[in-house]
C-alpha cells in the first residue's frame, strides 16, 4: 500500500465527516439561499433572497450591530483577560489555588451568564439596588437604562463576562512557559512594572491574545444563545433575525434566513484569512526591526 | 492491516446508522372505533404534548397532576415539551415537506391563527373531537364550532377558556384607567412605567387587538370575516396610538418585553405599574407563587375584554394518535378542569358547559375560591368581546413591525 | 495590597455571581429597592423536588449526549492527529487551517443546512443526529489536544513497541492512548463544556425530543420566577465540577496501580 493512500485512509475519519457535514452543510445552506433544495419549491429568481435583504436597510443595521457587539466583548474580554491572568500568574502559590474562581463562568452555559447579567444589571437588578442603598438613585427609573439601550450593552456584558476567563486560560498557559528570569533582570536593571509588561510579556502572549479574539469575535458574531435573553427588539443580532425568519414565519421565506447564514459564513471565512495576513505582516515587521 | 480496515468501516457503518424505523399506523381506524378501544390501544405508551414553556405554574400543573393522573387511569406516560406554538407549527411543515410519515409530537397546545395555517397546510389529523366522550358530554357545540373565527370542524378539541385582564399594585396605583382614553392619558402621566409584550408574543397580540377595537369603534365590524379594505382605513388609527404613546413607554419604547413572561418579571420587581395576561385569576396565581406582591388586584377595560377559547390538536404525523385522543378526553373531563380552575394551580377557566353539569358537580366550580386578586364573572361577563378572525391578527401583528417597531 | 486587589477582582467578577444566585435560588420575590432579600422561602426547590424525574432526565439526556460526543470526537480524531503531528506532507498547514475553521464559523450556517437534510433521513430529532451535529463543530478542541498530545509523546513508545512485535491496533489502544490520557482529558473536557452547555443546536435537530438541561432552563429564565432558573444554574455549575473531579481522581488511581505516577 502506498504511502499516500495509508494516509488518507488513517485521515479519513475526520476528513469525511467534514466533508459530508460540515462542507455539506454549508452547501446547502448556500443551494437553500438560492431556492434549491428548500422545503417548498421556490418561485422566483435564484438571487431574489440576497436582493431582498440588500435592498432592507434593517439588514444592514443588524449587521453593524452584530459586527459592534462582537468586536467590543472580544477585545475587552482579551484585555481583562490578559491583565487579570498576568495578575493571578504573579500571586503566590496558596492564592494561586483559591483564584481559580475564574473558571466558573467558563463552565456556566451562555444562557445562564446572560442570566446573571440580567439579575445584576436590569433596572431593578442587585447593580440598582446598590446604588439606591448607597443614595445615588432615588428611583428605579433613575436608573441608567443599560440593558435596553439599542447599544447592545446587555450583550456586550454578557459575552465579555464569558470570555474573560476563556482568554485568561489562554494566557496562563503561555505564561506558565514563560521564563522568570527575563522579568527579574528586567527588574534589577530598573524596569518599571508597567513597561515589563508592556515590551516584555506582553509580545510573549502576542500568539494567545490574537486566538483569542478571533475566537471570541467570531463566536459573539454568529451564536444565538446570549441574544436571545439579552437582544433589544431593535436592530437585533443577525441570528435572532435568522431565527425569526426560520422559524416564525411559514417556509417561504427559508431562503432569505439561509442568504443571511451565506454572508455571516463569508464574512467569517474572509476575517480569519484577513486577520491573520495583518497579524503575519506586523509580526514579521517586527521581527525585521 | 486487515484488522484497522475492518475498524474504519465498522466506524463508518456506524455513522450512517439510520433513525428509528417508522411505525405503521392504523389510524383511520381511531375515528370510528368506540372511545373503550382507543384507551385501550393506548395504554402503556407515551404521549408527548408539545405546548408553551414560560409559565412555571402550568408546566408544574401538567407535569404533576396531568401526568400523575393519566398515569394512574391509562397507564401512559406524558411528557410535556416545551415549545412555542409557531415553532412546532414550522417544525411540522418542515416534517411534511420531507414527507416524514412518523414525527414525535402526539398533541399540540395550539389556537388562532397557528391552528388556522395548520390546518390549511393539511398538518393536522381529524376530525377526532366527536370521538371523544368528555366533549360529547360537556361541551356546548357551539362554543367550539370556531376558532378565531375559522371553522375548527372536530380538528382540535377545546380544553380551557380565558379572557384578557389587567394587573396593578394597589400599593403603588390608586386608581387604575378605566378606559382606552384613560389608560392614555395616565401613560403620558407617568413616563417609562408602561409596556406591552412585543407582538407576536401572545399576550402582546391580544393587547393589541383589543385596543384595535378601542379605538376603531367597536368589534362587531371586524367578526364577519377579512377585509382588506376595511383593515387599510382602520390600522392607521392604531398605529397612530401606539406611536404617539412610544416615547413614553418603559425604556422609552426602545424595546419591548419578548413575552408576556418578561413582562410579569418586570412587573413583579415594579419596572411597570401594569401587567397583563390572557389568564384572568393569573395575578392571583403569581401571588400565592410569590413572585407578586400580595397587593396586586386585576383590572378591565370598559370598552371591552377579549375572551377565547383553547384547544389541543393532532398532528398528520403524530406516532400515538389513541394516546393523544386519550389525553385529549381528559384534559376536558370534569375532575381536569376542576383541578386545572383552582388558582393554586393553573386557574384557566373552563371549557365545559357549566349547564350541562349536574347540581353537585356545578356547585363545585362556583365554590372554587379564585382569590381576591381575580374579578368575578359579573364585571368579567358585561366586557366580554369575541376574538377577530385570524386574518386580521395576521395582518396586526405584520403591521406592528412594520408600523411601531421598525417605524 | 496589590495581590488584595487582584483577588478582589476576581470575586467580584466571577465569585459574586454565584453568591447572589444561591440568594435568589431562595428569594423568589427578591426585588428592587432591597440588597438583601426581604424574605426566604423553599418554593424553588419545591418545584424542583416536583420535577425532579424531568430536571433528572434531561440532566442525564445532556450528559448523554455530551459524553458521546466527547467519545466521536475522540474516534474522529484519533488516527488523523497521529498523521498531523508525526509526518509532514503537502498542504498540511492549509488542511489543518480548514479542518480547524468549524470551531469559528458560526455553527448556525452549517446546522440550519443540514437540518432539512436531518429530517429527511430520520437523524432529526434523534440523539446521533443531536450528537453529529455537536461533534461537528466541536471536534477541533479535541483534534488540537491530540496532536499536542502525540507530538509531546514521540515517535520512541511506538517503536519501542514495534519492535516488540505489537500490531498497530495493539500499540494504539494499549500503548498510545494510555499515555495520550491527559491530552484526551484536556481536549474531551472542552468538548463535553461546548457540547453540555449548548442550547440552539441541541433544540434545532434534536426537536424536542432529545431532552437537554439547558433547554429546560431556557423557559425559566425569563419568568418572573427567578429562583428556579438559579437553582437550575447551580445544578448546572455543580454536574461538570463533580464529573472532573470523578474522572480525576479514576485517572490518578489508575495510574498509580500501573506505577506510571
Amino acid at each position: 500500500m502506498s504511502w499516500t493512500i495509508k494516509h488518507c485512509l488513517r485521515l479519513s475519519p475526520l476528513i469525511l465527516p467534514y466533508l459530508v457535514l460540515f462542507c455539506g452543510g454549508v452547501f446547502l445552506t448556500v443551494c437553500q439561499s438560492f431556492g434549491i433544495l428548500t422545503p417548498l419549491p421556490h418561485e422566483g429568481g435564484a438571487l431574489d433572497a440576497y436582493a431582498k435583504l440588500l435592498a432592507d436597510p434593517a439588514f444592514f443595521a443588524s449587521f453593524f450591530f452584530s459586527l459592534g457587539v462582537a468586536a467590543v466583548s472580544a477585545l475587552l474580554a482579551v484585555i481583562t483577560g490578559t491583565i487579570l491572568a498576568y495578575r493571578v500568574w504573579q500571586l503566590p502559590r496558596q492564592l494561586a489555588t483559591a483564584s481559580l474562581v475564574y473558571k466558573i463562568p467558563l463552565i456556566l452555559p451562555h444562557i445562564s451568564v446572560a442570566f446573571v447579567i440580567l439579575i445584576f444589571w436590569s433596572p431593578s437588578g442587585i447593580v440598582a439596588s446598590v446604588a439606591h442603598w448607597l443614595g445615588v438613585i432615588q428611583t428605579l427609573h433613575d436608573f441608567p437604562n443599560l440593558l435596553y439601550s439599542g447599544w447592545g450593552i446587555g450583550m456586550i456584558l454578557a459575552y465579555t463576562l464569558k470570555g474573560t476567563p476563556f482568554s485568561m486560560l489562554l494566557v496562563m498557559a503561555l505564561l506558565f512557559r514563560f521564563d522568570v528570569r527575563q522579568i527579574q533582570t528586567a527588574t534589577m536593571l530598573g524596569a518599571s512594572g508597567l513597561r515589563i509588561f508592556f515590551t516584555i510579556v506582553l509580545p510573549r502572549l502576542a500568539p494567545a491574545l490574537h486566538t483569542g479574539f478571533i475566537i471570541l469575535f467570531l463566536y459573539s458574531f454568529g451564536a444565538f444563545d446570549i441574544p436571545y435573553v439579552l437582544s433589544e427588539s431593535r436592530p437585533g443580532m443577525l441570528s435572532i433575525h435568522v431565527y425569526n425568519l426560520y422559524f416564525k414565519h411559514d417556509l417561504a421565506r427559508r431562503p432569505e434566513a439561509m442568504a443571511i447564514l451565506v454572508i455571516m459564513f463569508c464574512f467569517a471565512v474572509l476575517f480569519i484569512i484577513a486577520y491573520s495576513k495583518i497579524v503575519n505582516r506586523l509580526e514579521s515587521g517586527v521581527r525585521k526591526l | 492491516m486487515l484488522k484497522k480496515h475492518i475498524a474504519l468501516i465498522a466506524f463508518w457503518i456506524l455513522f450512517m446508522l439510520p433513525g428509528p424505523a417508522a411505525a405503521k399506523n392504523t389510524e383511520d381506524s381511531l375515528l370510528q372505533i368506540p372511545f373503550q378501544q382507543i384507551a385501550e390501544q393506548a395504554r402503556n405508551h407515551q404521549v408527548r404534548w408539545y405546548m408553551f414553556g414560560g409559565w412555571a405554574h402550568v408546566n408544574a400543573w401538567v407535569d404533576t397532576y396531568v401526568a400523575g393522573e393519566m398515569k394512574k387511569r391509562y397507564d401512559i406516560d406524558l411528557v410535556r415539551v416545551p415549545m412555542d406554538a409557531g415553532i412546532f407549527i414550522n417544525k411540522l411543515l418542515n416534517e411534511k415537506a420531507a414527507g416524514k410519515k412518523t414525527g414525535n409530537i402526539d398533541l399540540l397546545w395550539i389556537n388562532g391563527e397557528n391552528f388556522k395555517n395548520a390546518k390549511e397546510a393539511g398538518l393536522l389529523f381529524g376530525p377526532f373531537a366527536q370521538q371523544l366522550p368528555n366533549i360529547r358530554k360537556y361541551v356546548d357545540p357551539e362554543s367550539m364550532a370556531h376558532d378565531f373565527g375559522y371553522p375548527v370542524e372536530g380538528y382540535e378539541a377545546p380544553y380551557g377558556r380565558a379572557q384578557f385582564v389587567f394587573e396593578y399594585d394597589t400599593a403603588a396605583v390608586s386608581a387604575p384607567p378605566q378606559t382606552i382614553t384613560g389608560l392614555n392619558e395616565w401613560i403620558r402621566a407617568n413616563p417609562g412605567s408602561f409596556t406591552y409584550p412585543q407582538p407576536p408574543d401572545f399576550t402582546g397580540s391580544a393587547f393589541i387587538r383589543q385596543l384595535f377595537y378601542a379605538v376603531t369603534g367597536g368589534h362587531e365590524q371586524y367578526l364577519s370575516g377579512w377585509d382588506p379594505d376595511l383593515f387599510a382605513r382602520k390600522a392607521p388609527l392604531l398605529w397612530n396610538w401606539l406611536n404617539a404613546i412610544e416615547p413614553f413607554l418603559w425604556q422609552k419604547g426602545q424595546t419591548y418585553p419578548k413575552d408576556s413572561a418578561f413582562l410579569d418579571t418586570l412587573f413583579s420587581r415594579g419596572e411597570v405599574a401594569f401587567g397583563m395576561s390572557y389568564h384572568p385569576s393569573h395575578a392571583q396565581n403569581k401571588i400565592l407563587e410569590g413572585s407578586y406582591p400580595k397587593s396586586v388586584r386585576t383590572f378591565v377595560m370598559k370598552d371591552g375584554s377579549i375572551y377565547n377559547t383553547h384547544f389541543t390538536a393532532i398532528p398528520f404525523n403524530a406516532p400515538n394518535k389513541a394516546g393523544a385522543m386519550v389525553l385529549a378526553d381528559f384534559l376536558i373531563s370534569m375532575d381536569a378542569q376542576l383541578s386545572k380552575y383552582h388558582p393554586d394551580k393553573w386557574g384557566d377557566f373552563p371549557a365545559l358547559d357549566l349547564k350541562r353539569l349536574n347540581p353537585k358537580e356545578r356547585k363545585q366550580f362556583q365554590s372554587v375560591d379564585l382569590g381576591p386578586a381575580t374579578l368575578g364573572s359579573d364585571t368579567l361577563n358585561p366586557v366580554a368581546v369575541p376574538e377577530i378572525p385570524s386574518d386580521y391578527l395576521e395582518a396586526l401583528e405584520q403591521g406592528w413591525k412594520e408600523h411601531v417597531l421598525d417605524n | 495590597m496589590k495581590h488584595a486587589a487582584t483577588f478582589l477582582v476576581l470575586i467580584l467578577l466571577f465569585a459574586l455571581p454565584v453568591v447572589v444566585l444561591a440568594l435568589v435560588s431562595l428569594a423568589p420575590g427578591w426585588r428592587f429597592p432591597d440588597v438583601w432579600p426581604a424574605d426566604f422561602s423553599i418554593k424553588g426547590l419545591i418545584y424542583l423536588a416536583q420535577h425532579q424525574r424531568q430536571i433528572l432526565m434531561s440532566l442525564g439526556s445532556s450528559c448523554l449526549f455530551s459524553l458521546l460526543t466527547v467519545l466521536t470526537t475522540l474516534l474522529m480524531c484519533l488516527l488523523p492527529a497521529a498523521v498531523f503531528a508525526r509526518s509532514n506532507f503537502s498542504g498540511k498547514a492549509l488542511l489543518e487551517g480548514l479542518l480547524l475553521a468549524p470551531a469559528l464559523v458560526p455553527p448556525m450556517t452549517f446546522a440550519m443546512g443540514l437540518h432539512f437534510l436531518f429530517i429527511k433521513f430520520s437523524l432529526a430529532d434523534t440523539l446521533a443526529g443531536v450528537v453529529l451535529i455537536l461533534a461537528m463543530f466541536s471536534y477541533p478542541y479535541m483534534f488540537r489536544s491530540l496532536v499536542a498530545g502525540f507530538q509531546t509523546m514521540g515517535k520512541d513508545y511506538r517503536l519501542c513497541a514495534e519492535n516488540l512485535g505489537a500490531g498497530t491496533m495493539s500499540i494504539l489502544l494499549q500503548v498510545e492512548l494510555p499515555l495520550l490520557m491527559p491530552a484526551v482529558i484536556a481536549g474531551g473536557s472542552v468538548v463535553f463544556l461546548v457540547a453540555f452547555s449548548e442550547y440552539f443546536l441541541v433544540f434545532l435537530i434534536g426537536g424536542g425530543s432529545v431532552d437537554s438541561f439547558t433547554g429546560t432552563l431556557f423557559p425559566l429564565l425569563n419568568s418572573s420566577n427567578r429562583s428556579l432558573a438559579a437553582i437550575l444554574t447551580l445544578i448546572f455549575l455543580c454536574l461538570p465540577i463533580v464529573l472532573f473531579l470523578v474522572i480525576d481522581t479514576i485517572l490518578v488511581q489508575a495510574y498509580r496501580k500501573k506505577g506510571m505516577i
